[in-house]
């Protein structure tokens, strides 16, 4: 194995391939307190790209609740068990990643789902961590809690389905870090199912090959946002392109988010990959569980996000979030105003921070009619 | 379940391999793999025909130069018989598996068998791992789930997933005819590697697929088309026949190299986990 240098656990470590980073990397930030679920980016995707035989049970973007939702079943859980927890030492991780682990004969530490594990994409559905009764509803803060954590593929800077398969038709894109399979090379093996600690490769069983994710690449390649990004009703995604940390820049939404605010934090960081989707926790969770999940950054990027109210470049890029269609990979906020621009730096968007309010009268004396007004 | 070596002293597996023609033959056992002289090659495995045919036991080793690789043992050999027409060679592989694993899926894997033989006859054979730059081996690659496929399995879901209820599929739905280009040109949107040309894809008109390798990793279809063959259940396990070219240059002779591997779905095992054989001298007997 190669030694390459992985960020997001603060030190260097064991990879099948040596590094070579991408041009550019896609990446993406989801903000955690705004999704409902409503599983808008699970159809937009399966409409898309899925709807083909032997992709019924494909859901390359899947949002489960957590404590208990995943899917496929436990993918988190029995890594997590094999892996026997792991230990962080301030922001450098001690424990092993997945290719350290990795057993005789294998390329990564993994296990492989069986079919019956891909049935329930819904098991744990709005289901709390434990029982909200006698009464304990009526109370605030509510004492019990879930939340909902959509997932696509995190294509990764060091991806293990790539590393997994033995006869290297996993590739990653040169061009934007998109990692995709190759569809002309690939003969079904599954090492990439197995391999892949997110689990967001899927076997085809009429086509015989494995698929995933592709991060809507046609669209990126015309500067558009994947469907599932542009299809939430939430907007709790943005979708960008990361730097190394040592190279971060302000005026790049993805940077200013992860490196210089530190309030997006990778899935799992520990099991070495170094992913490339970056969630905003959720701010009603008890650390300890976000910890595990999000590393070692959990308590400084929610006390962040909840102040963002009084922090108006935080609160105005985070405002840009699902206001345009349109890739924004420079920012800026000017007075009230949040601007969001392409390569070129042309605006695709200009947003006010608050929208204006308009209270309609009552009643209306055009048509001599009282209306309710909603909020 | 596969059955383990340590269940099987070898005077039992060689009494079930010879039990596995189910021919009745006196059983010719040679110490290389042997193609007697046939006027007809049988394609069914449970052919009479096979009763002329020697047959050779080879031991099965794991695949250890590439990772992820099985670590333990699984099929512990092979029985391998030979008939030769002058211009084909068929090779019976028959090897004992407790278990039918022809349905794909995910965390599924399928039993499958390959015949390797160097393109080219050199006084050193290619490494049998599947040979080395500019020294290309032919692979005929036999698989559980296309036989089913050919003997009858239906090319939908409901024949992997009996119980499967399908809502709708967009390419089938009204206003496309179905069987129109149109049609078939939105189902493929939804296939890639059937829209890339992956012969990966059903239904399938042959259960054994022809391949070229320079060496772990360079697995590739090969250009033409030399392999057909056929695979049953016997009691003990699978019986395959592959028939194909004669390799260039086999003649009465001149030998050859064959190797062989094996693949236990309940095992699941695909690509690198497998076991294999090393090179085995390939002869052709003159016919009397």
């Amino acid at each position: 194995m190669a030694r390459v240098y992985n960020w997001q656990i603060g030190r260097e470590m064991s990879y099948w391939y040596p590094g070579n980073r991408p041009q550019r990397q896609f990446a993406a930030v989801f903000d955690t307190n705004k999704c409902i679920a409503c599983q808008t980016c699970t159809l937009a995707c399966k409409t898309t790209w899925t709807s083909g035989k032997g992709q019924e049970y494909m859901l390359w973007n899947n949002v489960e609740t957590k404590p208990y939702g995943s899917y496929p079943l436990a993918w988190d859980l029995n890594l997590l068990k094999d892996l026997n927890g792991g230990k962080w030492n301030g922001k450098t991780y001690e424990g092993q990643t997945i290719f350290e682990s990795a057993a005789a004969g294998e390329r990564v530490q993994s296990w492989r789902p069986k079919t019956e594990d891909y049935s329930y994409p819904n098991v744990g559905e709005d289901d709390c961590a434990g029982a909200v009764d006698y009464g304990m509803s009526m109370d605030l803060p509510h004492m019990n809690w879930f939340y909902y954590l959509a997932r696509i593929c995190n294509h990764c800077t060091y991806p293990a389905c790539l590393a997994s398969c033995p006869r290297g038709s996993i590739y990653k894109r040169q061009e934007d870090g998109i990692v995709l399979v190759d569809q002309s090379r690939c003969r079904g093996y599954q090492e990439c199912v197995k391999g892949c600690p997110y689990k967001k490769v899927y076997f085809n069983p009429m086509t015989g090959t494995s698929e995933k994710c592709i991060a809507c690449f046609p669209k990126i390649e015309q500067g558009i946002q994947p469907q599932c990004f542009v299809n939430c009703i939430g907007k709790i995604r943005m979708a960008g392109f990361i730097n190394t940390p040592d190279k971060a820049q302000a005026e790049n939404p993805i940077d200013y988010l992860v490196h210089l605010r530190k309030i997006a934090l990778p899935l799992y960081p520990q099991f070495g990959l170094e992913p490339n989707v970056y969630y905003i926790p959720p701010v009603h969770v008890p650390p300890p569980f976000l910890r595990q999940m999000f590393g070692p950054g959990v308590d400084a990027a929610i006390a962040a996000y909840r102040n963002s109210a009084n922090d108006p470049d935080l609160a105005g890029l985070l405002s840009l979030f699902g206001s345009s269609e349109m890739l924004m990979t420079k920012w800026k906020r000017q007075g009230e105003t949040v601007t969001g621009s392409n390569d070129k730096g042309q605006p695709m968007v200009s947003i006010p921070m608050k929208e204006p309010v308009f209270i309609r009268p009552a009643y209306d004396k055009l048509y001599q009619i009282t209306r309710t007004n909603c909020p | 379940m596969r059955i383990h070596s340590s269940m099987l002293a070898v005077p039992a597996i060689l009494l079930s391999l010879g039990i596995l023609n189910g021919c009745g033959r006196k059983a010719e056992r040679t110490n290389e793999v042997v193609a007697a002289s046939a006027a007809r090659l049988p394609l069914d495995p449970l052919d009479p025909a096979w009763a002329e045919a020697p047959g050779h036991v080879e031991k099965l080793i794991l695949q250890d130069l590439v990772e992820p690789r099985l670590m333990k043992a699984s099929t512990p050999e092979i029985l391998v018989e030979a008939l030769t027409s002058g211009s084909e060679i068929a090779f019976r592989l028959s090897w004992p598996d407790e278990a039918v694993n022809d349905l794909p899926g995910a965390g599924r894997f399928l039993d499958q068998c390959a015949v390797q033989i160097p393109r080219a006859i050199e006084a050193d054979a290619p490494a049998p791992q599947m040979g080395e730059a500019g020294r290309p081996v032919e692979i005929s690659f036999w698989r559980a789930d296309w036989q089913a496929s050919v003997d009858g399995r239906k090319d939908n879901i409901n024949a992997l997933f009996p119980n499967a209820a399908i809502d709708h599929y967009p390419f089938e739905a009204k206003p496309l005819d179905p069987g129109s280009s149109d049609q078939k040109e939105m189902a493929t949107r939804y296939a890639p590697s059937q829209a890339v040309g992956n012969r990966r894809v059903g239904p399938r008109e042959t259960p054994v697929e022809d391949l070229l390798a320079e060496g772990p990793g360079t697995l590739s279809p090969a250009p033409a088309r030399i392999s057909r063959g056929m695979g049953v259940r016997t009691k003990e396990g699978w019986a395959v026949v592959i028939i194909r070219k004669l390799p260039e240059g086999l003649t009465p002779r001149r030998r050859s190299a064959v190797a062989f591997a094996v693949w236990q779905g309940s095992e699941q095992e695909a690509g690198a986990r497998k076991m294999r054989s090393g090179w085995v001298p390939l002869a052709l007997r003159a016919a009397k």
